[in-house]
């Protein structure tokens, strides 16, 4: 037994020499059938793969790219190259020829792992322009059967050579899984470049390990979880969250049967910890919620009945954290049976202990549907050069933040409010690019390396991080404080009382105002339950006791805030934005100049003493007819108490 | 093999509706191994042809040998026992079955098992069962169908219904493939997916593949040899390059100036 295993292939060994033949360690759907291959299988694959790419010239500090999607030869060809003292390359599939000869010219490959005929064509289109490129390799050989051309080689032939190479040398591959350092590069992880052209992010083996630690620390995995590998596997997240943990935990890894079945396969294996983006956990909401709404009387009946138990009893227990009494709980238990396990079921969430979202923030909405089902669904910030930087812990879980920082990792805000990472996990620099290094990784005067997140943020009393937005889309206000509109508004429009939202600010105003539409039909029947009388969209909007109810939700998202970036005044408008009107974009996006000019004269008043405004506004009736109406708009401000 | 082996030789075959000559006089040979391209424009007798090799319709005259064999007095069940099997221009599939099950049930042909080893399902049924899906789950693999496996076919769009019925029609395990415009309302994506199918059914199970298309381009492609018709009669046939500088197959499509 090694006591040192600071690289991914002395982990690979270590978990051979632990489980060899006895245990699973990964698995793949095949002719529909799940295939299991032990820690022996594994290691053997990336032995004689290691060798073979020795045979054909590979050194240390070598780049090897790997195209492909999650299957057991990408997470192979990574540790043969790895094991060979090589540095693995990963190019996301829907890459284009150019898109991927820019990036095995740019890392210097002298490789490439190509999955299969579609992976290879495009090689094959661009391969004059790759002169380094000795071979490429390919494991799925459909449709490559024929193919006359000596630059390409099969996973088997390749590993072939290795074994050969093997009988001459026993003893080799060990030798060189040894060899390894933990501050040897392991990965580069090309960022998406949404700005300019893509740049390589050099990843240690120590990065890695220290981001698996951290995420053990934080929420640990056993040898006994099941895990289903669908993230890109190019992708820093699948490097850390899937192939470390596996080789240091012995976490099982399943692999789909193809990009087009990961749903369904995730209800087969039904994982213990899986990552969704934002998106992909609305969409499932919003999947549920149509499919019952189609679905059998009886099944309806059962969800409308369950789902405020869910609700209720979710609230009782994550937000105010006080016991559930034996009736409800009683009641909740018939409902988990019914209504929450089925559920759970269909959506392969029966076995999940940690649910995660990453991307944009997540709606508290789908946080309260899940956790009615069941799910706990914590956020986790991070980025390709430091991997995750926060997250939520236990239960500790709070839908406006982004949870605390990682174990291990420290999270400061400079002076101009970015968010700055330090830590075991933070990268190596961008290769070839010594000026974009020199911007993202600052050093203190301690010695200690920070990565610049570009993110703009704000750590709350109690240590959470609160997100705002990158830093290129905040505004300045005339004091030189800055606020990030995407988040006031994001954040406002999460309250089921606000429809729409726009906030006001720049370098020629002091402070931060919006104006607020009001989701009628939620309002109405709020309005409609307390007894208070309305005639018109105007008098509802007008009503003291609906300025007091938004009151509570600006309340809420400045209360996160600095008080700098805070609302400090709105306005409930006496219309809605409206598309017709050119307001907003037929995907109902904000025409933001549009409308600072149409509602100039309230802005004005927000800014100004007044606290009423006196509106004209024209507007066009459904017949065609055009009309006016004048009505007078309240001013609100956050500072006094009554409106 | 014996050189002057034919694989099949179609033989002066005419098929009349009426007075209307469907086919007339066509003649033609294919080899093992070979995309064969039917083409013409509408009406010029394609699909009467299909129909006449998988024996739907009989000819009036003349001969068809498959693999030394006459076709032209056996029911279609013995043709598709024989080796051929078919998908037709508008899909014709169980659509209240899934994928699997379409697939499964082209196999009957090569089951052996009788009805009360399957009412047991015990022992050589299990096992036959077992290898079928073997042959089956092979073909959605081969046709990347994983995702519909186990999906009802009548709920699938157009474009992988028609690669569902070319899944059945493998599963029959055939030496000769008759395509009836495979590409039909697909888009380019789909056409090309579609294309590949059949070159790798051709170079991987070596199956001879006749096919009807109306998208030149993707003919002239993948196609090893090209057969004309018009009106009824083989006007033309040839290897694609020659086939694109015929004058008949030209004026045939363009029309005739006028003299």
């Amino acid at each position: 037994m090694m006591d040192n295993l600071d690289t991914l292939p002395k982990n690979l060994l270590a978990a051979y020499e632990k489980y060899g033949d006895s245990k699973v360690a990964m698995r793949q759907k095949d002719l529909g059938i799940w295939r299991s291959y032990s820690w022996e299988d594994s290691y053997k694959q990336v032995e004689s793969l290691c060798l073979g790419l020795m045979e054909i010239g590979l050194e240390r500090n070598d780049k090897v790219c790997i195209i492909g999607d999650n299957d057991p030869q990408y997470f192979w060809a990574q540790l043969a190259i790895q094991a060979a003292g090589g540095v693995a390359v990963g190019i996301f599939t829907d890459s284009s020829p150019l898109e991927i000869k820019y990036i095995v010219d740019h890392s210097d490959s002298i490789c490439v792992f190509a999955k299969d005929q579609e992976q290879c064509d495009k090689l094959l289109e661009i391969k004059d322009q790759l002169p380094r490129v000795i071979r490429v390799v390919y494991w799925e050989e459909k449709g490559l059967w024929n193919y006359q051309e000596p630059w390409l080689i099969s996973f088997r032939d390749l590993q072939a050579a290795g074994n050969k190479g093997n009988l001459e040398q026993p003893g080799l591959f060990r030798q060189s899984i040894m060899q390894g350092q933990a501050d040897d590069l392991a990965v580069f992880c090309y960022t998406s470049g949404t700005t300019g052209v893509p740049k390589g992010a050099m990843i240690t083996h120590a990065n890695l390990i220290a981001g698996c630690d951290s995420a053990q620390q934080a929420d640990p995995r056993l040898d006994s979880d099941e895990y289903l590998s669908f993230l890109p596997p190019a992708w820093i997240t699948e490097n850390v969250l899937g192939l470390t943990i596996h080789l240091r935990t012995g976490m099982l890894v399943n692999f789909p049967e193809s990009p087009e079945t990961v749903q369904e396969n995730i209800r087969e294996i039904t994982p213990q910890a899986m990552l969704y983006s934002a998106r992909l956990w609305e969409n499932m909401m919003a999947m549920v919620q149509v499919k019952i709404a189609d679905t059998s009387l009886i099944n309806r009946f059962i969800y409308k009945l369950f789902m405020p138990v869910g609700y209720k009893v979710a609230s009782i227990r994550y937000e105010k954290r006080t016991p559930v009494n034996v009736f409800l709980k009683l009641f909740y238990n018939i409902g988990k049976a019914a209504l929450f396990q089925p559920l759970r079921d269909k959506l392969g969430l029966t076995r999940v202990k940690s649910a995660y979202s990453s991307g944009a923030a997540l709606n508290p909405e789908v946080i309260r549907f899940f956790r009615a089902i069941g799910v706990n669904i914590k956020q986790l910030y991070g980025s390709t050069e430091a991997q995750v930087h926060t997250l939520h812990i236990g239960d500790d879980v709070r839908f406006e933040t982004v949870g605390v920082p990682s174990p291990g990792q420290k999270i400061k805000i400079s002076e101009s409010g970015e968010i700055l990472v330090s830590g075991g996990t933070v990268f190596q620099g961008y290769y070839k690019d010594i000026e974009g290094t020199r911007k993202a990784i600052i050093v203190d005067g301690n010695g200690q390396r920070w990565f610049c997140t570009g993110d703009a943020g704000h750590i709350d009393n109690d240590g959470h991080l609160i997100y705002l937005d990158r830093m290129k889309e905040m505004i300045t206000l005339s004091s030189g404080e800055k606020y990030s509109p995407q988040f006031l508004e994001g954040q406002l429009k999460f309250s089921p009382y606000i429809r729409d939202v726009m906030t006001v600010g720049g370098e020629d105003k002091a402070f931060v105002t919006a104006l607020i539409n009001i989701d009628f039909e939620n309002v109405g029947r709020w309005a409609e339950k307390r007894g208070l009388p309305y005639t018109t969209f105007v008098d509802l909007s007008q009503k003291n006791e609906v300025y007091a109810l938004i009151r509570q939700d600006v309340e809420r998202v400045n209360g996160t805030l600095p008080e700098a970036a805070n609302i400090t005044k709105f306005v409930l408008l006496h219309k809605e934005f409206d598309a017709d009107e050119g307001e907003l974009t037929r995907t109902r996006k904000l025409r933001r100049n549009l409308l600072y000019e149409r509602y100039m004269d309230m802005i004005a008043a927000m800014y100004g003493e007044g606290d009423k405004i006196l509106v004209k506004a024209a507007i066009k009736y459904q017949d065609g007819r055009e009309g006016t109406i004048e009505t007078e708009v309240h001013v609100a401000s956050m500072e006094k108490k009554e409106v | 093999m014996d050189p002057d082996y034919l694989f099949l030789s179609v033989q002066n075959i005419s098929l009349a509706f009426g007075g209307i000559m469907s086919l007339n006089d066509v003649s033609f040979d294919a080899q093992k191994g070979e995309i064969l391209a039917i083409i013409g424009p509408n009406g010029a007798g394609k699909t009467s042809l299909l129909n006449c090799l998988n024996n739907f319709y009989h000819p009036s005259e003349g001969k068809i040998l498959f693999k030394g064999k006459d076709l032209t007095r056996l029911p279609p069940f013995r043709i598709a026992e024989l080796g051929i099997a078919r998908t037709f221009q508008h899909t014709a599939l169980y659509t209240g079955l899934s994928t699997l099950d379409n697939l499964m049930a082209a196999r009957h042909i090569h089951m052996r098992s009788g009805m009360l080893d399957s009412i047991l399902y015990w022992g050589r049924a299990q096992k036959e069962d077992i290898k079928h899906r073997q042959t089956v789950e092979e073909i959605i693999d081969f046709l990347e169908m994983e995702h519909i496996r186990k999906a009802i076919v009548g709920a699938l769009p157009h474009g992988l219904r028609k690669r569902v019925e070319l899944g059945r029609a493998l599963a029959l395990e055939p030496d000769l493939l008759l395509l009836d415009e495979p590409m039909t309302g697909m888009n380019v994506e789909e056409k090309e997916d579609m294309a590949r199918f059949i070159l790798d059914v051709q170079e991987r199970r070596n199956i001879s593949i006749m096919l009807i298309e109306h998208d030149m381009g993707l003919v002239m492609d993948i196609a090893d040899r090209v057969i004309v018709l018009d009106f009824g009669m083989k006007i033309a046939e040839g290897s694609p390059d020659e086939i694109r500088n015929d004058t008949a197959v030209i004026n045939a499509y363009l029309g005739r100036a006028e003299q």
